[in-house]
């Protein structure tokens, strides 16, 4: 079941479009080139424009032939269709002009580059590309018509209705102004034009109905007038090619009355010259406009012209091997004004074309894939007792109840046919109104109160709101009452409010602190502690933090004080301290003293540097001269190599003047022009 | 009105809107300054080609324009005589291209090396485009001296008939003239000014004594190695 979808088709550009955007495309490679860059670099710059430029022509006239169908590759009824639309030979021909132009932009392409390449300079090169992109944008230009009649084409066949040819389809067709349009609208939900002029309907439209649980497509065909084959126009050979392709039911439209300008004869007479056309096909013979002149009404000869019509549809429902005695299904009566009737040929049509259809898919082999799947079961009565269904009796009740209502029961629609239509009576809206007073139904509701909208204030829970806002308020007043004695309670005492005085001084101050030191950590750069200009860390300052928690500082202090100086500044410092006078006579002592001082004070604080043969503990030498050994090794590999044999910085001797393997020999591949 | 237009259906049950005709015709009165805004603004090849369709809008505007004058039918039948007086007073053998621009040797051919070490120098390949006839064959390729390339061979030229103005796609029966030398009339060079002479059964000229012409001779005008196409123009 292929539907064919026209509208997928891509739109066809006209030929100026084309050459501008594939050109503007060929602008986006690359577009700097010089003189003198190497030649086989300039041949390729040009020979890839050409390149590209041809393949984007490929491939947009290739997707324009691709995406429009081939007449002779879609179902035969599209494909008659189309022929009948648009002419088949003029369809084909354009399509072969764009396939001619695309070949002949390979071949210029192809030809293009073989020149390119003898081309020796920049400007030869360049007017070869420029000749090239010139032909090919000739060429599509040159097709240009064919294009704008494609592009008319593909908008044309895009708005086609979608028949799908494969599918359950009923087909109405007769004369023009029968009365076929308004009885696709009664069945199907199509709006077609239906107007008092023969010839309303111009193309095939299409509608859809349900039977059964089965979609059934219901095709509404321009009239037929009765005409040698030959002289039909194209509206008509629309319809005369939906007869002859489409598998369906056939439902022609007897305008009993003669109101549409053609009497019986003419139409019995149509309805004898294109008899060929539906063989096969199940075939019901409705006469329409029974409300302008019933069927017994009509004259002797009309009769035995309908009564041999009849014959004729008869012969092909037996030809389908039907039922003999199926007189009603042939020639049915209705009127769409009256829609009586309306009904019974829609489902006398169904009927009958699904009948057909199961019959001859039974026929086909692949029904017995089909057969052997599905199976069945009846199962077999055990005794002769009835079981009918059980439907408990309050829902009998409840259902009669309802029956009863609803026939009871006045609607609106109703109420308003009786008091005058739908003009004169307006529905009181406010009839089934839930209220607590029934007399407030009528009232009328104020919008502006005392200068204010009253919907602003109107909330559906107002009234809880209420409530809850009195209770509040009830509450708020009781707990006020108990609020107001204990303010003035106890008193401090003197030392308290001491105490309270110093502990929000030290707070203020506390928080003073915190604040400055905020400000400079994120506005002013902060220093660090080894340009201390204000000098605030020092150690008298260690000192009288410390001894106002209650601790001795002093040793803090020492360790701190050795840590930072150096030897110099320590001596100077303790030789300053010291009484001068008795710097001789303690000359003994105090170097003793001094060093013990400094080994006490200074237990690891600082490595002592040594002489670089001495093994320090930790190194992992037997002894010094292992050391000595090792870092000479260790200095020598890392020497540069003299590997030019230079005996110091300023030897500018050559070794060889002429190396033999640089002056002499062949070369295995290349040339040795120069040496 | 086929079931799948369904802006015309619309159109038919609703009518337009209230006021669509003016909006439209105010749109269309808004085009002329739209197109001035968008001459204006466009920048770089966008505003060159504009520019370009613009121009050629203007020339056929003035000539649509011209046409409807009476004045210019005199003076282009004036021009025309004098252009006719000029020719008759001309010589027989008159050429479209009297002077041509002289193709130095280095620019015609190419040096090949040839040999073992490539130091031999004595093949010369034509760079120009050739013609060469259908019965050619090449010379054994250690003694051929001129090597013309079959990329550039051609054997067919667009010939424009100076009266008719119109061209056709002839084939060439060979050069007679080479206006930079006897050398290069010899081997066949094609350039521009030279000489051809062109198959015209075409044309289905016929002499004077009833016989059918079928050659003719005819100038070329462009540099076909450039454009990679011979064009001529026909001696009548």
């Amino acid at each position: 079941m292929v539907q064919y979808n026209f509208k997928k088709i891509t739109v066809v550009p006209n030929g100026k479009d084309i050459v501008d955007i594939i050109l503007s495309r060929t602008q986006q490679t690359p577009t700097v080139v010089h003189k003198g860059y190497s030649i086989t670099r300039l041949r390729q710059f040009y020979m890839r424009k050409v390149k590209y430029t041809q393949q984007n022509f490929f491939e947009k006239l290739s997707t324009i032939i691709d995406e429009f169908p081939r007449l002779d590759d879609i179902h035969p009824f599209y494909g008659d269709l189309l022929h009948v639309l648009y002419n088949k030979d003029h369809y084909k021909l354009k399509l072969g002009q764009i396939n001619t132009a695309r070949n002949l932009i390979s071949k210029i392409a192809k030809d293009y580059v073989k020149l390119l390449k003898y081309g020796d300079s920049l400007y030869r090169c360049k007017s070869l590309e420029v000749a090239a992109l010139g032909r090919m944008c000739t060429v599509v230009k040159r097709i240009g018509p064919s294009l704008a009649y494609l592009e008319q084409i593909r908008q044309h066949m895009a708005r086609l209705p979608s028949v799908d040819p494969n599918t359950r389809t009923i087909l109405i067709c007769w004369y023009p102004n029968v009365g076929k349009s308004s009885f696709m609208n009664k069945i199907t939900r199509a709006d077609v034009d239906v107007q008092p002029y023969a010839f309303t309907t111009k193309s095939l439209f299409v509608g859809h109905t349900d039977y059964k649980y089965l979609r059934y497509q219901v095709i509404d065909t321009p009239g037929i007038l009765d005409r040698p084959f030959e002289d039909h126009n194209i509206i008509e050979m629309c319809s005369i090619t939906a007869l002859a392709h489409l598998r369906s039911a056939v439902l022609f439209f007897l305008d009993i009355s003669g109101s549409c300008g053609y009497s019986i004869a003419q139409q019995a007479a149509l309805f004898h010259s294109i008899k060929s056309l539906f063989m096969n096909k199940p075939l019901i013979i409705v006469c329409n406009k029974t409300d302008l002149q019933p069927l017994d009404g009509i004259s002797e000869e009309d009769k035995k012209l309908v009564m041999e019509m009849k014959a004729e549809a008869m012969k092909t429902v037996m030809g389908q091997g039907g039922e003999v005695g199926d007189d009603e299904g042939v020639l049915l009566t209705m009127s769409t004004l009256n829609e009586e009737g309306v009904a019974a040929v829609k489902n006398a049509a169904c009927d009958r074309l699904l009948n057909q259809r199961v019959e001859l898919k039974m026929k086909t082999k692949k029904i017995n894939d089909c057969l052997n799947r599905f199976h069945v079961a009846i199962p077999k009565p055990r005794d002769q007792k009835e079981r009918p269904p059980c439907i408990p009796q309050a829902v009998l009740e409840a259902k009669a109840k309802q029956a009863a209502e609803k026939e009871r029961r006045k609607t609106e629609k109703d109420l308003e046919d009786e008091n005058g239509g739908a003009g004169v009576y307006s529905a009181s809206l406010k009839k089934n109104y839930i209220l607590a007073n029934e007399e407030w139904k009528d009232d009328v509701m104020p919008e502006i109160l005392d200068g204010h909208n009253v919907y602003d204030f109107v909330d559906p829970d107002i009234l809880l709101r209420l409530e809850e806002l009195e209770r509040e308020e009830g509450l708020r007043e009781e707990e006020e009452e108990d609020d107001d004695f204990e303010m003035d309670g106890k008193e401090l005492t003197p030392e308290e409010k001491e105490a309270l005085a110093e502990i929000r001084k030290k707070k203020s101050l506390l928080i003073q602190q915190h604040r400055i030191k905020k400000r400079t950590a994120e506005s002013r750069p902060s220093v660090s502690r080894k340009f201390d200009k204000d000098k605030k860390f020092t150690t008298k300052r260690m000192g009288r933090q410390l001894s106002s928690l209650g601790l001795d500082p002093s040793m803090a202090i020492d360790r701190a004080r050795s840590k930072s100086r150096g030897r110099k500044r320590e001596r100077s410092v303790d030789g300053g301290d010291k009484d001068n006078g008795d710097a001789m006579d303690m000359d003994m002592d105090q170097p003793n003293k001094k060093l013990r001082l400094r080994s006490m004070s200074r237990p690891l604080s600082r490595s002592r540097s040594r002489p670089p043969s001495e093994v320090a503990p930790g190194e992992g030498f037997k002894h010094s001269a292992q050391k000595v050994k090792a870092i000479k090794l260790g200095k020598k590999s890392a020497k540069k190599r003299n590997k030019d044999a230079r005996r110091g910085e300023a030897d500018r001797v050559i070794p060889t003047l002429k190396p033999k393997h640089l002056f002499s020999g062949k070369r295995s591949i290349g040339k040795t022009d120069r040496r | 009105m086929p079931q799948g237009d369904y802006i015309e259906l619309h159109r038919k049950r609703n009518g337009y809107r209230l006021d669509h005709f003016e909006r439209k015709r105010k749109k269309e009165a808004r085009e002329v300054h739209k197109r001035s805004e968008i001459a204006q603004k466009a920048l770089g090849i966008k505003g060159k080609m504009f520019a370009k369709k613009r121009y050629a809008e203007k020339a056929l505007m003035k000539k649509t324009l011209a046409m409807h004058e009476e004045s210019s039918s005199r003076r282009k039948v004036l021009s025309n005589t004098i252009k006719q007086k000029r020719k008759e007073k001309a010589g027989k053998w008159e050429v479209p291209l009297p002077k041509v621009r002289p193709v130095a040797e280095d620019e015609m051919f190419k040096v090949i090396r040839s040999g073992k070490r490539r130091t031999k120098q004595w093949k010369r390949m034509v760079t120009k485009a050739t013609f060469v006839g259908p019965g050619f064959t090449r010379k054994p390729p250690k003694y051929e001296r001129f090597i013309r390339p079959s990329g550039l061979r051609f054997t067919k030229a667009h010939v424009t008939h100076p009266e008719l103005k119109c061209t056709f796609n002839l084939e060439i029966i060979g050069v007679k003239k080479n206006p930079n030398g006897p050398m290069y009339t010899s081997l066949g060079v094609i350039t521009k000014g030279t000489i051809i002479e062109v198959n015209v059964s075409e044309l289905g000229l016929v002499t004077p004594a009833g016989k059918v012409v079928w050659g003719k001779y005819a100038q070329v005008t462009n540099n076909p190695e450039n454009d990679g196409c011979i064009n001529a123009v026909l001696l009548v």
